[in-house]
């Protein structure tokens, strides 16, 4: 199965009716509320952030296109992640079949792609993207998968701007 | 660490789920098999301590200061347009 970068629809956050929210106090944010409903789960976490398994996906607080994948259980851990149809539009995710089955990733689920941003905080512009290790949703069933691509297409640190 | 001598289509269990198939070996190159269960991820380990050490590095330096000095590197601030 392959998956455009941002091709398919984005979640619905579904309307709020009678929903319950959560705390979270945050290092980045503050406090921040969400509905369990919003928690992306990652059985396995990220590589190296094993532990961490649940988070939230949101947009940046201060507006721009980046966005944060935030932990629910651990409020100091929190990446910076992006569309990466933003800055690549040709980039391609090829889910093997073992990480299909981890999303449980059927025709009918939407698959979102997002990569992992660094931004070096005094020179934004050398931001670079991990192309080789993006985040996969599966944003029907709120699973998501730190995939490995094995293609040795993409590199770990993508220069978003070329200088 | 416990080393096995194995041949061409030859395997070692590891607990009863993982099996490891010596497929091909050609020179100084083995061919591995892996079938594991799907919550066992699977990698070559130099590409498994890259990822983890640029994820390390990505959760250090996100800070939300430096999203707010992005100025306009994306363009015009984010709208609906349609693709």
């Amino acid at each position: 199965m392959r998956i455009r970068a941002g091709e398919l629809a984005q979640t619905g956050m579904t309307d709020g009716s009678v929903d319950s929210k959560v705390s979270l106090q945050t290092s980045r944010f503050g406090v921040l509320e969400y509905r369990e409903e919003e928690v992306i789960n990652f059985p396995e976490g990220l590589l190296g952030f094993a532990q961490s398994t649940r988070f939230l996906v949101m947009p940046n607080p201060t507006g721009g296109p980046l966005m944060w994948l935030q932990s629910v259980e651990d409020g100091k851990l929190a990446f910076i992640i992006a569309d990466p149809k933003l800055f690549l539009p040709d980039y391609r995710v090829e889910v093997s079949r073992q990480d299909q089955e981890a999303l449980d990733l059927t025709e009918s689920d939407e698959g979102k792609v997002y990569t992992i941003m660094v931004v070096p905080p005094k020179n934004p512009r050398a931001m670079t993207a991990n192309l080789q290790g993006p985040i996969v949703i599966n944003t029907n069933k709120r699973l998501g998968r730190q995939v490995v691509l094995t293609s040795g297409e993409y590199t770990i640190n993508h220069r978003v701007f070329q200088d | 660490m416990l080393v096995l001598s194995r041949q061409i289509n030859e395997s070692i269990m590891i607990g009863d789920a993982i099996e490891v198939t010596i497929v091909d070996i050609k020179g100084d190159k083995v061919r591995l098999g892996i079938a594991a269960p799907r919550n066992v991820a699977v990698h070559r380990k130099e590409v498994f301590l890259a990822i983890q050490a640029e994820n390390k590095r990505a959760a250090e330096e996100a800070d939300v200061e430096s999203l707010s000095n992005l100025g306009d590197l994306f363009g015009a601030p984010k709208s609906d347009k349609p693709d």
